[in-house]
């Protein structure tokens, strides 16, 4: 699966580590910033409060 | 016929005549043993000119890697097992992500906006207040209402050490949590007959709540506001299950009942990364001082 991506990355072969770490990075913060903050409200971790 | 003597440089040389790609040396691995074991040594060329047949030294190990590798991930179950492999190493690290987001990159969030918030908060006790609370009255709001999410006063435990200030913000919502310790909406302001409610993150999120187990019963917790310090004294803690609202009663575990003393009411989760139950923290207010009187009792001992 990997190798197939990083095979069919555009750009030349010089660049395609360049690329490669671009993605993995824009991956990263997509994580960070979006999904996580997203996905731990769901999670019990976090609760503090009192509820019925 | 060259064989092993003829050979100039003894060392190693089956390994070299594979990775040189001398052709013919897979082949004849079978017929192995017929030739005395010490002739190790041969060198590429020797091997091409078809001395190859009796050579049995390129062995088996070498062989196999050599007929393996066109081969390599090609059929349909190494492709499988391949892919398999790579979601399950993926899913390893999306949790190790997700480990390092919770442990460290939501504190760093925090850190940010708390920052920030003190800054808002000095700034705007720094200005004349919007409407001047009647002097001497206690028992009315000092502070005007605030808006959720914005900050209503600065907790100082000494116990904590002399850098711990974190800035309470109005409202228990989770966006208003993430940005500090969370004063309940509807229960008592600092200082106020009743109680002051505050909600703080255990775990993650700056943490602000984490040791709160450690506070003993005398303990001073001091809430800064505009104009004076507001010193409670821990008088106790329970661990109780999350549906005991009641903590938060004006006197807290009888509803109905109304308040003749300031009080604050510390709650957070526990254990420490569980939702399973609540830590609640009480104290009493024992001291009220003016800025301008200088620091409180409490605090000057740092």
């Amino acid at each position: 699966m990997y190798a197939w991506l990083y095979y069919h990355l555009p750009g030349p072969r010089g660049l395609r580590p360049v690329v490669a770490a671009l993605l993995v990075l824009a991956l990263v913060a997509l994580l960070m910033f979006v999904v996580f903050p997203a996905v731990e409200s769901v999670l019990p971790g976090g609760k503090v409060t009192l509820s019925n | 016929m060259p064989t092993a003597r003829d050979s100039p440089d003894p060392p190693l040389s089956a390994d070299a005549a594979v990775a040189s790609g001398a052709p013919g040396v897979a082949l004849p691995v079978a017929s192995g043993g017929d030739v005395d074991p010490p002739t190790v040594a041969v060198p590429a060329w020797t091997v091409a000119e078809g001395a190859a047949a009796t050579e049995v030294a390129a062995t088996e190990v070498a062989a196999t890697e050599v007929a393996a590798g066109p081969r390599r991930g090609r059929s349909l179950a190494g492709r499988l097992a391949r892919g398999l492999g790579e979601l399950l190493m993926t899913a390893g690290i999306l949790v190790a992500l997700f480990l390092t987001y919770q442990l460290w990159v939501t504190d760093l969030f925090a850190e940010r906006t708390q920052d920030h918030l003190h800054q808002q908060l000095v700034e705007a006790w720094h200005k004349p207040p919007p409407a001047p609370a009647p002097a001497g009255d206690r028992a009315r709001p000092v502070i005007p209402p605030v808006e959720l999410g914005d900050g209503v006063a600065i907790l100082r435990v000494p116990r904590f050490g002399s850098d711990y200030a974190p800035v309470v913000v109005e409202g228990v919502a989770v966006a208003d949590l993430r940005r500090g310790p969370g004063h309940m909406p509807g229960t008592a302001m600092p200082g106020q007959v009743g109680n002051f409610v505050v909600s703080g993150h255990r775990t993650t999120y700056g943490k602000p709540f984490n040791r709160i187990d450690e506070l003993k019963t005398g303990d001073p917790l001091v809430v800064e506001v505009r104009d004076r310090y507001y010193t409670y004294r821990v008088t106790g803690s329970e661990v109780v299950t999350p549906n005991r609202i009641d903590v938060a009663d004006p006197v807290p575990k009888r509803p109905g009942v109304t308040p003749t003393k300031s009080l604050i009411t510390l709650t957070t989760c526990h254990p420490k990364f569980s939702a399973s139950h609540r830590l609640i923290v009480y104290g009493e207010l024992v001291d009220t001082t003016a800025k301008s009187a200088g620091l409180p009792a409490a605090l000057k001992g740092e």
